[in-house]
């Protein structure tokens, strides 16, 4: 059978097996760890027990998903450090997003964990607004947003009594897009520390605030980052599988690139013959 | 063992509706594309509409009589559907655009220009220090930096005694705006495999149980 007749669902019927090849078959591809996802990691060991820590950004739950290996490995770490996170929503998908993370970190009483919701977490609505919604909530929390996210007044939930303004926060991560906006009134502005567990088609764009801000903004790098994470933790999960991935994937896309260059100079010779 | 929870079935297949796009068009998946548009904005209206109640539920309550004057411009806002009284609806929108400009301004200069200038000016002075292969590291950034912001800056051709000095920055400029595009495809390659993995291994691990 020759190459150029192969169809492209043909293609991809390989590219499913290699898929599924990886997800049943764990490989175990090694991986570099990164000093960067050390510094998070020790930098959120380090934080005094009680401290709260926010989790927020704008969202796309699709592309958020990358973030979750870093985000539920994190998560769990917070929860074994006694650490109390408000998940503090700015796009509409990132209140299922934020949930769907802490539900999968399992640190919840009722998962067999320690944490008590209004306690230990918070989820709070979606605040829309942008920049606004974002130094409204730093300066006065309970101005900016009245309620969490089942209606409960905030008054009436014990871990945001203790969240009045930004000098309550310990930190803040970013499991979403749009981590401009967190180093703009976040850490530029509070002075807050800020973690990106950035995906991979934003990572390029936002690594320069790490250079801009050394010390005080680091991030990772999508399920690779979250891989390390999770090997930092020691709960291998999404990012372990997606990495086995990425290391079949790899073999396979050089396969085609190869193959396609042989069908192309193939293609070549043959036209260059029949000119003759 | 295979999961008995209908959600999971229904997601399982949704996605399995969603790939067989790459079998090519058909019924099926059309299907997922236009459950998956209507469930997005059913979504973001029923958010918007809970939104609405928890923000100005301290108004309602008496405790903030303040937030009136938001409701009242969001309202004003509404206007702009109706074309004979769409001026009131320019006076929030104008307000609006004020204040986020005024509250990007203030942020951007410091975070953008500021800030990476310092930047460059701290990882120039790293070059000259600590092991070889992370001055190469600073050397990189610092020159790649310059050069895009060079090529930016003459992008049109400059005239005159050093126009072809300049020209040679220039297409190095260039390079490292290539070298950006070719990493921010891969990066972006590597996220969609990784999602794509993420899904595989959904329908595996919650939904067949395997």
């Amino acid at each position: 059978m020759r190459i150029r007749e192969l169809k492209s669902r043909e293609i991809w019927v390989v590219v499913l097996l290699v898929y599924l090849i990886t997800c049943l078959i764990p490989l175990g591809a090694p991986f570099e760890m990164s000093d960067i996802t050390v510094e998070i990691y020790e930098f959120i060991d380090e934080l005094p027990e009680g401290s709260i820590v926010v989790i927020g950004g704008s969202a796309v739950f699709a592309f958020d998903l990358e973030s979750s290996a870093s985000l539920i490995a994190c998560i769990k770490q917070m929860h074994r450090n006694n650490l109390r996170i408000v998940c503090a929503p700015y796009g509409v998908e990132a209140v299922q997003f934020e949930k769907y993370c802490v539900d999968a970190a399992r640190v919840d009483k009722k998962y067999g964990g320690n944490w008590e919701y209004g306690i230990d977490y918070v989820q709070l609505p979606y605040m829309a607004g942008g920049a606004a919604a974002y130094v409204a909530f730093l300066d006065d929390v309970h101005t900016a947003i009245a309620t969490d996210v089942a209606g409960t007044p905030l008054d009436e939930i014990p871990l945001m009594r203790d969240l009045q303004n930004y000098e309550d926060i310990a930190a803040w991560i970013c499991p979403h897009w749009a981590f401009d906006m967190i180093v703009r009134y976040v850490i530029a502005e509070k002075d807050i520390p800020g973690i990106y567990f950035a995906q991979s088609a934003a990572y390029g764009s936002y690594v320069p605030y790490m250079m801009a801000y050394p010390g005080k903004c680091w991030m990772t790098n999508g399920f690779l980052g979250g891989a390390q994470y999770e090997r930092l933790e020691g709960v291998p999960g999404l990012g372990h599988a997606v990495v086995d991935s990425y290391a079949l994937m790899s073999i396979v896309y050089v396969g085609f690139v190869v193959l396609g260059n042989i069908t192309m100079y193939t293609a070549r010779e043959e036209e260059e013959d029949e000119i003759q | 063992m295979i999961s008995t929870d209908p959600w999971i079935w229904l997601s399982a297949l949704m996605t399995i509706c969603s790939f067989s796009l790459l079998y090519g068009d058909n019924p099926l998946f059309r299907f997922a594309e236009h459950t998956y548009t209507a469930i997005v904005v059913g979504h973001s209206v029923v958010t918007g509409i809970a939104t609405l109640e928890s923000r100005f539920l301290p108004l309602f309550t008496g405790a903030k009589p303040l937030l009136i004057v938001p409701l009242i411009l969001g309202l004003m806002s509404l206007f702009i559907v109706w074309r004979r009284y769409a001026w009131v609806a320019s006076i929030p929108i104008s307000i609006m655009i004020g204040v986020g400009t005024a509250l990007s301004m203030r942020a951007l200069i410091a975070t953008e220009i500021l800030s990476n200038i310092s930047a460059v000016i701290r990882e120039s002075a790293l070059i000259l220090v600590g092991p070889p292969v992370t001055s190469l590291g600073y050397l990189i950034r610092v020159v790649f930096t310059l050069s895009g912001v060079f090529y930016l800056l003459f992008t049109v051709g400059h005239r005159g005694p050093i126009s072809k000095p300049l020209s040679y920055l220039r297409e190095f400029g260039k390079y490292v705006f290539l070298c950006y595009l070719g990493l921010s495809v891969g990066n972006a390659t590597m996220q969609l495999s990784g999602l794509a993995t993420s899904c595989i291994s959904r329908l595996i691990n919650q939904w067949l149980g395997l």
